[in-house]
């Protein structure tokens, strides 16, 4: 693609589109990364909860225990069995430590006693009860020897308590001092956690599954899973850092879904809503203050192009298309200046100059040729070299041009100039062969002083010179500019340099004779006046004195196929038409109605072709 | 005149309530510490409890909170008497010496009355007073046996 056929609106536009389309893709993108970040902030939430839950559960269970073993630590039974300072008597001993399992206790059915420990005070284990696990070890667990082991005096009479790993499985123990303030040995407490484990459900209202480490569930509350829950993992470790059970809580979220979808919608219209109306409006604002502006500019930059130097770019706008449309203007008047002080040259010459394009229409008259010929400035563009000379001087031309005959760039002869009231007279001519629209044209120069061939002294010649380049520069300007030269301004001539040029010059010229003899014949049967009635009312065909008898000869050049104009003027035809309609109008004849279909298709055409030309 | 006489009373009595209620809320919310120190009385941590009942077996613990708290658990040895029942013939006989060392605590640092009951022990002519400041609260916090009746 050429950037030369893109425009500013359309590029403006495509960018536009390109952000609104982003701002979609954004804010879809953002709705969904918002959605799982609300959800990855509830499973964090969430998580922490379970984690708090595990530990105010373990809290529950440690105040259980330490209950129980401040209760048995404090048994004078259990005392003075250990603190005999003879061997222990171990059947009263179990006796002692199955006691609880036997009778119960304070918060039996809060936790699951497993087993009940006693050591002395080196550590060694003295007894434990019969209920519960048998092969626990006959060590106390490392983490809460070490504890003991590295605290001093009375830090040791606290209690210690740990989740820790047994052959069994996760175990939870609190160590308590037997005997008071003056200790005897140590009491462990064993309890199996996975019995309070679904209070974690309990306390966080949501239900809980309970799996150990190898993946098997163990446990669970009585809350119902649906499909609207997500499950949040957390691991409980042991005091010792190890995992313990993995601890899966599910979160209800349809309602966190709902709300979430909702905000989702609404952000998402809210943003595109803000970002599609900011774009509109900086549309608006580019068409109210960029686009507009440039249109205008660019309608009266054609215009002026075309000819139209009188006309002045717009420059109400933005400061730089304020400053372009001045520079332009500026640039304009320099060229109508220029044009004007051409023409001015070419006028106050003393000679009579014609140029004459390709195919021998008139294309300019200075003032001089003007007066020597009786035409008017604007009756030029109807004429042909034929009506003004005598001689065929496409045919001098190519006599001159044979080798041999001349060496001269320019053919100085003599010739025969019909004026404008019939009569004719000689006039000693240059001619020479000028570059006119791109074809070759070929512009006279009529001067009574070169009536002496003696007078044709250098300094003439040199004269002549000047007025050819002038002429030059002035066609040269009109090939860009068709305006300029009141001959160039037709239709056909504009479109010469293109291949399509010649069959629609053909057409255009055909659909021209046709259109006026309709419209002739339309004026006679149905008006029933003559054609030159016809050229004196609508006063846009020139109605000629010829030896006293009226003529309309550039009007019967458009009524004749073989002698109209090579760029028939056919805003002439047109204009011819609608005035004979418009007289025409009280009748209904068949004529009438054929020129007004005629005219329809004419226009049609014209139209067609000046879109091409474009 | 008697209804007159009932409906007066009664407002008197629905506005006296709601007093106590709202100066009942302001109390709760502005409960006061106790002091940090009092003169001439030695303060305690947990562990320094310990060492000094360990110490000195004879000395006197007094536990001034009410009967229902001290029944759920005390520390090991304690006599349990309310502050606002502490007279000073039942010091005289728990410790007719009033040389010898007596430590008071209650529920903790926002707990007045060991202070007050130290205030009167003082003020009955006790020299060797031991506060326990951290009371209760301290105690079981960092789990140190309890004596449950």
């Amino acid at each position: 693609m050429k950037i030369e056929s893109l425009s500013i609106r359309s590029s403006t536009v495509a960018i536009f589109s390109m952000i609104g389309v982003t701002a979609i893709v954004l804010s879809l993108f953002a709705g969904t990364y918002f959605k799982q970040a609300a959800l990855d902030a509830q499973i964090d939430s969430l998580s922490r909860v379970i984690e708090v839950a595990s530990q105010e559960m373990l809290k529950q269970v440690k105040d259980r225990t330490f209950d129980l073993g401040m209760k048995l630590g404090h048994s004078r039974e259990l005392i003075s069995t250990i603190d005999t300072g003879r061997p222990v008597d171990t059947n009263q001993l179990v006796k002692l430590l199955d006691d609880p399992f036997v009778n119960g206790f304070v918060g039996f059915s809060e936790i699951d006693l497993e087993k009940i420990r006693v050591y002395n005070l080196e550590l060694e284990l003295i007894g434990e009860s019969n209920t519960g696990p048998e092969n626990l070890g006959d060590e106390l667990a490392v983490y809460i020897a070490d504890i003991v082991t590295n605290r001093k005096s009375s830090d040791r009479l606290k209690a210690i308590d740990a989740l820790w790993m047994s052959p069994h499985g996760p175990l939870f123990s609190t160590l308590v001092p037997l005997g008071g303030l003056r200790p005897v040995g140590y009491l462990e407490i064993i309890v199996n956690p996975v019995f309070n484990l679904p209070d974690i459900g309990n306390i966080t209202k949501t239900p809980v599954r309970i799996y150990s480490m190898s993946g098997e569930q163990i446990n669970t509350n009585k809350q119902a899973i649906t499909d609207g829950h997500l499950p949040v993992e957390f691991v409980l470790h042991a005091s010792d850092g190890t995992p313990a059970f993995k601890i899966a809580g599910y979160e209800n979220i349809d309602e966190l879904s709902r709300e979430m979808d909702q905000t989702q919608i609404v952000t998402i219209t809210g943003f595109l809503l803000l970002s599609l109306s900011t774009l509109l409006f900086a549309l608006w604002l580019f068409n109210r203050f960029l686009f507009a502006p440039v249109s205008r500019m660019i309608t009266d930059m054609e215009q002026i192009t075309h000819g139209k130097l009188e006309l002045t770019v717009n420059n109400k706008g933005l400061r730089e298309f304020h400053i372009l449309a001045d520079a332009f203007n500026s640039m304009t008047d320099q060229v109508r200046m220029r044009t004007n002080d051409l023409q001015r040259l070419l006028d106050l010459d003393d000679s009579a100059l014609a140029c004459f394009d390709h195919d021998n229409d008139a294309v300019y008259f200075n003032e001089g040729a003007t007066s020597l010929f009786g035409y008017a400035s604007d009756e030029i563009i109807d004429l042909d070299s034929a009506d003004l000379f005598a001689e065929d001087i496409s045919l001098l031309l190519k006599d001159a041009a044979e080798p041999g005959i001349s060496q001269q760039s320019s053919l100085h002869t003599q010739l025969s100039c019909k004026h404008k009231d019939g009569h004719v007279f000689q006039s000693d001519a240059i001619i020479n062969t000028v570059d006119v629209m791109g074809q070759s044209g070929f512009a006279i120069v009529l001067n009574s002083t070169l009536n002496n061939a003696q007078e044709a002294s250098t300094q003439s010649d040199q004269r002549l010179n000047v007025v050819e380049q002038t002429l030059s520069n002035l066609l040269a300007f009109a090939k860009d500019n068709p305006g300029v030269m009141p001959g160039l301004g037709g239709l056909g001539l504009e479109d010469a340099a293109n291949a399509e040029s010649g069959s629609q010059k053909s057409q255009l010229r055909e659909y021209v004779v046709k259109i006026m003899n309709l419209a002739l014949t339309c004026w006679e049967h149905d008006l029933g006046k003559t054609k030159l009635e016809l050229a004196e009312e609508s006063k846009i065909w020139p109605v000629y004195i010829d030896k006293s008898t009226p003529t309309t000869r550039t009007l019967d050049k458009y009524l004749n196929i073989d002698i109209c104009p090579k760029n028939p003027r056919s805003q002439r035809a047109v204009d011819t038409a609608e005035f004979v309609l418009r007289e025409a109008q009280q009748t209904t004849g068949v004529k009438c109605k054929e020129l007004q279909d005629e005219l329809d298709v004419f226009r049609q055409l014209l139209s067609g072709i000046k879109t091409r030309g474009k | 005149m008697f209804v007159h006489s009932f409906t007066a009373n009664f407002s008197r009595s629905i506005i006296i309530l709601v007093s106590m209620l709202f100066s009942s809320a302001i109390n709760a919310e502005q409960k006061p510490y106790a002091p940090e120190t009092i003169d001439d009385v030695t303060i305690v941590s947990a562990e320094q409890v310990i060492d000094m009942i360990l110490a000195n077996p004879e000395m006197i613990v007094i536990d001034s909170r009410k009967k229902t708290e001290y029944l759920k658990g005390h520390i090991e040895g304690a006599t349990n008497i309310l502050n606002t029942r502490l007279k000073v013939e039942d010091l005289k006989q728990l410790s007719p010496d009033k040389n010898k060392a007596i430590l008071f605590y209650c529920n903790g640092s926002r707990c007045l009355r060991s202070s007050d009951s130290i205030n009167k022990a003082k003020s009955w002519g006790y020299t060797d007073l031991v506060w326990f400041r951290g009371g209760w609260k301290e105690w079981t916090e960092k789990r140190l046996p309890v004596v449950t009746d």
